[in-house]
């Protein structure tokens, strides 16, 4: 089990989607972005479940995924190892990514699209974050001249 | 088996992503900056950082298995899989690829973001030098989000 730094919280704003990779029993992987990942407690993360989509029986199948994370200010990227350990379908957890998802929705102009079935909670096995990724912006020429 | 219009989204600007798995069925993620799909609709190859290449490669040369998600800013997008069949260092004419993609990404996060994300968000990542990895795709799924995603197109 790992500790989630404070720092973490700001690629946790659903700013910029994340991405999730998780694995059938068959071995297949799948790779999807999200809206969000939310932050639930130093040691646990919540996933959304709105469709009982590939993520969703993956994880129920085979708990362990990987979320890749941004964040949006610094633009370190982080890649959480979590493990499926149970869904909510009422109570605060869920009812704060209810509030959420509704809100992204309406940002993006997909409102009423999403219905939650359940807050998916997940414990944290790993916390990396990512090295030499970035590259400095002011040596990009861009079409047009340099910005 | 690619349709036109999923392999229209691929050519840009799209964001996309590579996850792969270990042979302990955990998964790896690895972002991609650039893909081109092949005169026989059945072959992609897409690239990727060295810097994040290892895992990837590791997993790849395990067990071939490979998912490759990509959309468009309006939430328009598709998940191919399929299985790995070769990896090597780009070349000058790949490099040219990844910055017309990358000039496409700029342009599209201006339409959503503020410009002190836009541009380090599409042209702050490291893209070069990249490996090219070749996959040949097996299944083609809608992943727009909705009651739909999950869809096999293909």
């Amino acid at each position: 089990m790992a500790t989630l730094p404070e720092e973490i919280k700001a690629a946790m704003q659903g700013v910029i989607p994340s991405h999730v990779v998780t694995c059938a029993r068959d071995g297949t992987p799948n790779a999807t972005a999200i809206s969000q990942v939310y932050w639930v407690d130093p040691e646990h993360v919540a996933l959304s479940h709105q469709f009982f989509n590939k993520t969703v029986r993956n994880v129920r199948e085979n708990p362990r995924a990987l979320a890749w994370l941004i964040n949006p200010q610094t633009f370190d990227a982080w890649d959480l190892e979590i493990e499926f350990d149970h869904a909510e379908t009422s109570g605060p957890i869920f009812d704060a990514l209810d509030m959420q998802i509704e809100a992204i929705a309406s940002l993006v102009g997909l409102k009423g699209v999403f219905k939650l079935k359940s807050a998916d909670i997940y414990r944290v096995i790993s916390v990396t974050k990512n090295v030499a990724e970035r590259i400095p912006l002011p040596d990009i020429v861009e079409p047009g001249g340099e910005r | 088996m690619i349709p036109d219009r999923v392999a229209e989204v691929l050519s840009g600007p799209a964001i996309m992503l590579a996850g792969t798995r270990d042979a302990a069925l955990r998964g790896a993620h690895t972002t991609v900056v650039g893909a081109i799909v092949h005169d026989d609709r059945r072959t992609v190859t897409f690239f990727v950082p060295e810097s994040r290449a290892a895992r990837l490669l590791s997993d790849l040369r395990d067990n071939g298995r490979v998912a490759f998600g990509f959309g468009s800013l309006s939430h328009e997008a598709y998940q191919l899989k399929g299985t790995y069949l070769s990896s090597r260092p780009t070349t000058d004419a790949d490099l040219a690829q990844q910055e017309a993609y990358r000039t496409k990404l700029v342009a599209a996060f201006r339409q959503v973001y503020p410009e002190e994300i836009a541009r380090p968000l599409a042209l702050g990542y490291a893209y070069h030098p990249a490996v090219a990895v070749t996959f040949r795709v097996d299944e083609v799924f809608l992943q727009t989000p909705g009651p739909g995603a999950g869809t096999r197109m293909a």
